[in-house]
């Protein structure tokens, strides 16, 4: 098991360094930068941009630019954003930690649900309740994240319980500790749908086609011979279709921060998403180069956390591996 | 799909005329109000910073208008300068001002303001070569810094190098307070002080709010600054109003699901928004107002640039193009094809103006009404191209030119605005119609800005610029020296004209009398309707939906929904 984390974390510096260097090279080499907008303001001369751009280093060869970056970022320096006139890091962690309660929350949801509904859709194989969760998954896979949200912001205003987006209510400061929770969890309701929904309804399918595929196969029905109840075979099957599931959930884990823009920007969730997607549009540099360095290493710790887990899951992997 | 879509919108207008909006007056007095209450007011991002001197962009300042105040202001209603940090001015050559300052004037922090203050935001904000602000290029005049002193407590000298024409205009310039942010320009830091990281103590200004809180991603809080100076004529201070807070909401459907439940005091108004809102007004308690036509303009741009590209040595845009962009009859034939009244009733429910002047009609003081108009004329277009040799010789349907080019031609506009792609569409449909082949390519904002800036390779542009009240600050524009200067960066006149919009633009700035500037832009807005450098389209209107339970709105282009926020108060 060491062995195969110290494996992990000496592969993931190369790839680290490459998904950067493609990063930069993508933005710089995108037509325009930063400075576009203050660009065509009739009240800005160009000696005012050629100052920018000698304050943020633009004015120098791209490679000698992304080891300007390297440098700092190995010093633990994020670097300025343009946009907001501040260190990446504080931009970051304003924000970051709003994301973490939206991911979060989403994924406790999805897998609290996609168990059950998956189960049952077995055990009522092509009855009634297995077509019901099957209407419903198709729907959900299909249907676009931001138009559930306008959809549901908009069922939202004829129940007056939940709040029309936004994370907390204006009169937040003035409420109690359990007050602030509920009011918080209040708010959560609607983003935590829409973004689970399709996430719930494509998990109900794998769930649903790996354990029927285990259950129909040979080992299953020797528990069976063997006289073993219904519902110790189902465990047993359950077991074993894991696995799928733990690699999904590994890679989910590296969606942790990286927000999801489009259903933070309708129910107004002031997550880091938002500030991705514009800074990406306005080629805010290392805004854009912190946000894909932190989920290129959540997605590598994702991954090693799910191969972690997969061992420990199944015996199988750990006897062929270690 | 599209023709569907059109089909669809075009039976929205008759909609919309039984709908009524109120237009509000420019007569009115304001009246004492009450105290106490609450504003909340959305808005689409996050402020980008909180230092008026270094981000100028809306989402900046539409909040630290209200936390900042400059020497004098720009009335609202009239959109005349008054005094408002200075008192009173005296100058007898119009090249030395004195200003006598408001004695008793605090900071939102208690502290008081004085000269200090005002020399401090001048030569070490402005005019320090290490902080990059666009004020700095107002107050350069030919090159020149003013020279700006202390005389006493209350009073400054300015001296300026040179007759300056809008130089009380360019002073509602913000002030800033010299006890708080001098030690931070001393350690080379202001660029990035005042920035969303500090604390409300740190945003420290003579405006009639002060910065109560910010959550990032979701509201900024401002409360009464009650160090205010200002006083209502029933001798109370000012403002009325507790609080006012911005939600940040990105979504416009959000924004509108908001408003109608009550949670926003405020709407900016889309024109597919009015259907929806317009009968619902006196039910939900709300008023919508038309403040009148936009100061932005929007614009169609060819492309003269005879210059040679560096890189590839050939022409930016091949010469038999050139010739014909650079042609004025070509450029006017354009504008007759072009339908604007459709555009209008299409892309803005009928909520628009035909533009033709480079100043929006809402300019009182300058808008030039007798500039030559372009009407839709399809005929006079085609009859226009044929005199300069235009021919459709190979009967495909589309012109040539003497030579055999065919008459097509690259058209861009940038992707991120849909009513401009809308726009767009419909132009290059009645480009075609008299006979011209436009390929139309919407591109992305930042891509579009290097081609038109720096890069040079583009022929037929669709886009837009803001627009305020003193013409001379679009000299960026329209001097041939200026970097906005699109259609010919060269630095370089091509033609008579533009060396006459040039000494127009430099006269301005010496002529301190107001008829006189008059008479010098309205020559210049016919010039250039008479040329078309730039070929203006519509200049839509502006809507606000706001609730009826405040006292003293009056709506303004200028000032916006809430201009003269201090006056507005809470009707119980």
């Amino acid at each position: 098991m060491r062995k195969l984390i110290l494996k992990r974390v000496l592969f993931s510096f190369p790839l680290l360094l490459g998904i950067t260097f493609i990063t930069f090279l993508f933005i710089q080499i995108a037509p325009g930068d930063f400075l576009d907008t203050l660009r065509l303001n009739p009240q800005v001369s160009p000696q005012i941009i050629d100052l920018y751009k000698k304050k943020f280093h633009l004015d120098k060869p791209l490679i000698v630019q992304y080891f300007f970056w390297l440098k700092s970022i190995l010093k633990l320096e994020w670097g300025y954003s343009f946009t907001y006139k501040a260190p990446v890091i504080k931009v970051i962690s304003s924000r970051a930690l709003n994301t973490l309660i939206l991911s979060l929350s989403t994924i406790i949801f999805s897998w609290l649900v996609v168990f059950p509904l998956g189960i049952l859709s077995v055990i009522y194989r092509k009855k009634f309740m297995d077509r019901v969760i099957g209407f419903f998954s198709y729907i959900w896979i299909s249907f676009p994240t931001f138009l559930l949200a306008i959809f549901l912001l908009y069922l939202a205003t004829f129940v007056k319980f939940l709040p029309l987006g936004g994370m907390r209510s204006l009169n937040f400061d003035q409420l109690t500790k359990w007050g602030k929770f509920f009011d918080l969890l209040r708010h959560l309701i609607i983003p935590t749908l829409v973004l689970s929904l399709g996430t719930v309804a494509y998990l109900v399918r794998i769930l649903r086609a790996n354990l029927l595929e285990i259950l129909s196969s040979p080992f299953i029905k020797a528990l069976g011979a063997r006289g073993l109840s219904k519902r110790r075979i189902l465990i047993h099957g359950i077991k074993n279709s894991l696995n799928p599931m733990i690699t999904i959930f590994g890679y989910q884990l590296s969606g942790l921060l990286s927000g999801a823009a489009l259903t933070e920007i309708i129910c107004g969730w002031p997550g880091l998403g938002q500030v991705i997607l514009e800074a990406t549009r306005s080629q805010d540099l290392y805004l854009v180069m912190a946000s894909i360095l932190i989920s290129g290493l959540l997605l590598i710790v994702g991954n090693l956390i799910a191969d972690i887990l997969l061992a420990w899951v199944d015996p199988r992997i750990r006897y062929e591996r270690f | 799909m599209r023709y569907l879509i059109t089909t669809i919108f075009l039976f929205f207008p008759l909609l919309l005329y039984s709908q009524p909006f109120r237009v509000p007056s420019s007569n009115y007095t304001l009246e004492c109000g009450k105290y106490g209450g609450r504003l909340i007011i959305p808005v689409t991002g996050d402020p980008k910073s909180f230092n008026p001197i270094l981000a100028k962009e809306t989402s900046t300042t539409q909040i630290t208008s209200f936390l900042f105040e400059g020497l004098t202001r720009i009335n609202p209603q009239t959109q005349k300068v008054e005094p408002n940090l200075a008192q009173s001015s005296q100058t007898e050559d119009n090249l030395v001002w004195i200003f006598h300052l408001r004695k008793g004037v605090r900071w939102s922090d208690g502290k008081e303001f004085t000269s200090d203050d005002v020399v401090f935001t001048f030569n070490d904000l402005i005019y320090n070569p290490q902080i990059p602000t666009s004020s700095r290029d107002i107050f350069t005049i030919e090159g020149k810094k003013i020279k700006v002193e202390k005389i006493d407590k209350y009073t400054v000298k300015f001296v300026l190098p040179s007759l300056f024409a809008p130089f009380l205009e360019a002073l509602t310039q913000e002030i800033l307070p010299r006890h708080k942010y001098y030690s931070e320009v001393k350690r080379n830091r202001f660029s990035f002080s005042m920035g969303l990281d500090s604390s409300p103590q740190d945003i420290v200004g003579c405006g009639p709010f002060r910065l109560k809180k910010y959550l990032p991603g979701e509201r900024v809080i401002l409360e009464r600054n009650p160090f205010y100076w200002k006083k209502d004529k029933c001798d109370h201070l000012l403002p009325y109003l507790d609080e006012i807070v911005f939600v940040i909401l990105p979504n416009q459907d959000t924004i509108l699901l908001k408003f109608l439940d009550k949670e926003l005091d405020y709407m900016s108004l889309r024109v597919e928004d009015l259907p929806v809102l317009g009968k619902r007004q006196k039910k939900d308690n709300f008023i919508i107002y038309n403040a009148g036509v936009s100061w932005g303009s929007m614009f169609i741009v060819f492309n003269q640039n005879p210059g040679i590209n560096p890189y590839t040595k050939k022409p930016f845009i091949p010469s038999y193009k050139r010739k014909w962009f650079r042609n004025k009859r070509f450029r006017q034939a354009i504008s007759y094809a072009i339908n604007r009244k459709k555009i209008i009733d299409v892309v803005f429910n009928g909520l628009a103006k035909e533009q033709f002047s480079p100043l929006s009609c809402a300019n009182k003081l300058y808008y030039n009404p007798n500039v030559k108009k372009y009407p839709y004329d399809p005929e006079k277009a085609k009859r226009i191209l044929k005199d300069l040799g235009f021919k459709d010789r190979d009967g495909d349907g589309i012109l040539e030119d003497k030579e055999g080019h065919r008459l097509e031609i690259n058209f861009f506009t940038n992707a991120d605005n849909s009513q401009r792609v809308v726009m767009a569409t419909l132009i290059k449909k009645d480009l075609e119609k008299i006979g011209i082949k436009i390929n139309f390519l919407p591109l992305d904002f930042n891509n579009l800005v290097t081609k038109l800036t720096s890069t040079f390779d583009w022929e037929m542009i669709l886009i837009g610029l803001t627009g305020g009240i003193e013409p001379y600050f679009g000299k960026n524009v329209w001097s041939y020296k200026g970097t906005l200067h699109m259609w010919n960066p060269t630095r370089k006149p091509l033609e008579k004209w533009e060396e006459e919009i040039e000494k127009i633009f430099n006269q301005s700035a010496k002529i301190l009398d107001r008829e006189e500037r008059r008479k010098l832009f309205f020559r210049w807005q016919r010039i250039v309707s008479e040329n078309l450098p730039l070929i203006y389209t519509v200049s839509p209107y502006t809507l606000y939906a706001i609730r009826d339970k405040f006292g003293n709105l009056h709506p303004t282009v200028l000032g916006g929904a809430f201009s003269q926020i201090e006056y507005i108060y809470l009707k119980r």
